[in-house]
């Protein structure tokens, strides 16, 4: 398997793969010293090319590109590890019994297992591409038609973070000053029969609080307002449960996308 | 993991598989600004300095918008596409980290990640193929390239392509220039599936051993 993945090199490093056989190469290459380095040779290598198509851009696209930054705030650094800082807090998918049946939903503290990396890992590779800093338009005078979950995104203090996967894109937008955090999808299939979608709120000790139960439109989209505070969440989850949803999540999630 | 640090610009192929960066490597950025210059600006635009991004912006335009407009084509959406590049450069500019490469190879691989994204979109593809119906391993490499004739970086460039295989070099330049998965390229030259990614990575072995090029 390493043998075949290590060929995929080139291919990554000239964005030729596609998205499945990224996301395999990618973790491979969080474990892979060798294959990073072959990477950001390749990489440079393929950028060499670049030197064949230069062409100038109309003066107007400066225009626009300086005044479109000026309006959104640069993201702080990453921290020295992106996986450092979480790895106790690994969030832990129920198995058994212990989420079987639906209730309100309440706290439920999950053991920590060896599996259970993959949602607060996810996370933090979700973070790298994370929208921070709405470009805020204090011209828009429409806060009284604004829906709920616009109140969110639009909000003084919202931060947006987004993520997707596939066919699936998910924005997480929260604001402390409302308490308040709001998720809009799309590329979302409605859920097979008898399963519902629903989100959670990842707190940074891996335990999971339902956030609500999320059913996409005909367009294969949604959005809500999170149900609770998202001031103690380290990331928000979706995943596929039971019709009428689970106190703790049985399945892996579809989306992680952690609030910095 | 330093190999072999002489010099060798001639675009001649340096015998060896060990063979990385040598000094004249840098030669290839002056066209824009040195390396160091655009690591500089980059960690000033994440203190939120506009001045450092407008120059950043001036010293790499060129080379940004070209590589979209190859691979996107259409005029409008190469626009678009590179303005939603440079305010992700610019957002996430605390995030690069010179140990990992040049803050020109950060910038471009952000640039092609977001075209090729944007032409495998389905609307994207179809608008493609409209004007790049007849695609084979004959790229007309000064379609869009204005001066890039004139630019020594471009003949070394050239130079360096020409000690690929014919296969290689179509592929690599159908992945890079093209924006095709390499199952699209295997399809494309009438190869076995599972064997352009190979012709990919030797292509760009050779390419990187050739010009020794900075990761």
């Amino acid at each position: 398997m390493n043998a075949d993945l290590h060929h995929l090199s080139g291919a990554y490093a000239v964005d030729a793969l596609d998205d499945t056989e990224r996301a395999a190469f990618e973790s491979h290459l969080r474990g892979c010293a060798d294959c990073r380095a072959e990477v950001a040779e390749l990489t440079a290598a393929g950028h060499s090319l670049a030197a064949l198509a230069q062409a100038t851009p109309p003066p107007s696209l400066r225009a626009s590109v300086l005044s479109g930054i000026s309006q959104v705030r640069p993201l702080p650094p990453l921290p020295e590890d992106a996986a450092a800082p979480v790895p106790d807090a690994v969030f832990s998918v129920a198995s058994g019994p212990v989420a079987a049946e639906a209730s309100d939903a309440v706290v439920v503290p999950l053991r920590r297992r060896s599996r259970a990396s993959t949602w607060l890992a996810g996370a933090a590779a979700a973070a790298v591409i994370a929208v921070g800093g709405l470009a805020w338009s204090p011209w828009s005078d429409d806060s009284g038609t604004l829906s709920p979950v616009d109140q969110v995104v639009a909000a003084a203090d919202a931060v947006r973070v987004t993520s997707s996967k596939g066919e699936l894109n998910a924005e997480v937008a929260y604001s402390r000053q409302l308490g308040r955090a709001a998720i809009t999808v799309a590329g979302l299939p409605p859920a097979p029969e008898g399963k519902t979608y629903q989100l959670w709120f990842v707190g940074s000790d891996g335990v999971a609080r339902s956030a609500g139960l999320l059913t996409p439109d005909a367009d294969r989209r949604g959005s809500m307002v999170l149900e609770g505070d998202p001031s103690a969440a380290a990331a928000v989850g979706m995943t596929m449960e039971p019709a009428g949803g689970s106190t703790a999540p049985t399945s892996d999630p579809l989306v992680v996308l952690a609030l910095a | 993991m330093m190999g072999d640090m002489t010099a060798s610009s001639s675009g001649t192929s340096v015998p060896g598989e060990g063979a990385l960066p040598h000094p004249d490597a840098t030669a290839s950025t002056t066209a824009t600004a040195s390396g160091q210059a655009l690591a500089d600006l980059l960690r000033r635009c994440a203190r939120g300095d506009e001045a450092a991004f407008a120059e950043l912006y001036d010293a790499t335009s060129r080379r940004l918008f070209g590589l979209v407009l190859r691979i996107v084509r259409d005029h409008a959406m190469s626009e678009e596409v590179t303005q939603e590049v440079y305010l992700d450069i610019w957002r996430t500019s605390a995030r690069f980290d010179p140990s990992r490469g040049s803050a020109l190879s950060w910038m471009m691989t952000i640039a092609h990640r977001t075209a090729v994204d944007r032409v495998r979109s389905s609307e994207a593809a179809r608008r493609r193929d409209d004007t790049h119906a007849a695609t084979n391993q004959d790229i007309d490499f000064d379609a869009t390239a204005e001066a890039a004739q004139a630019s020594l970086e471009a003949q070394r460039v050239r130079r360096a392509l020409a000690t690929l295989t014919d296969a290689q070099r179509s592929a690599v330049e159908l992945a890079y220039l093209g924006g095709y998965t390499h199952t699209e390229v295997a399809a494309l030259l009438d190869l076995p599936l599972g064997t352009a990614k190979t012709r990919i990575r030797d292509g760009l072995i050779r390419l990187r051993d050739t010009m020794g090029v900075p990761a």
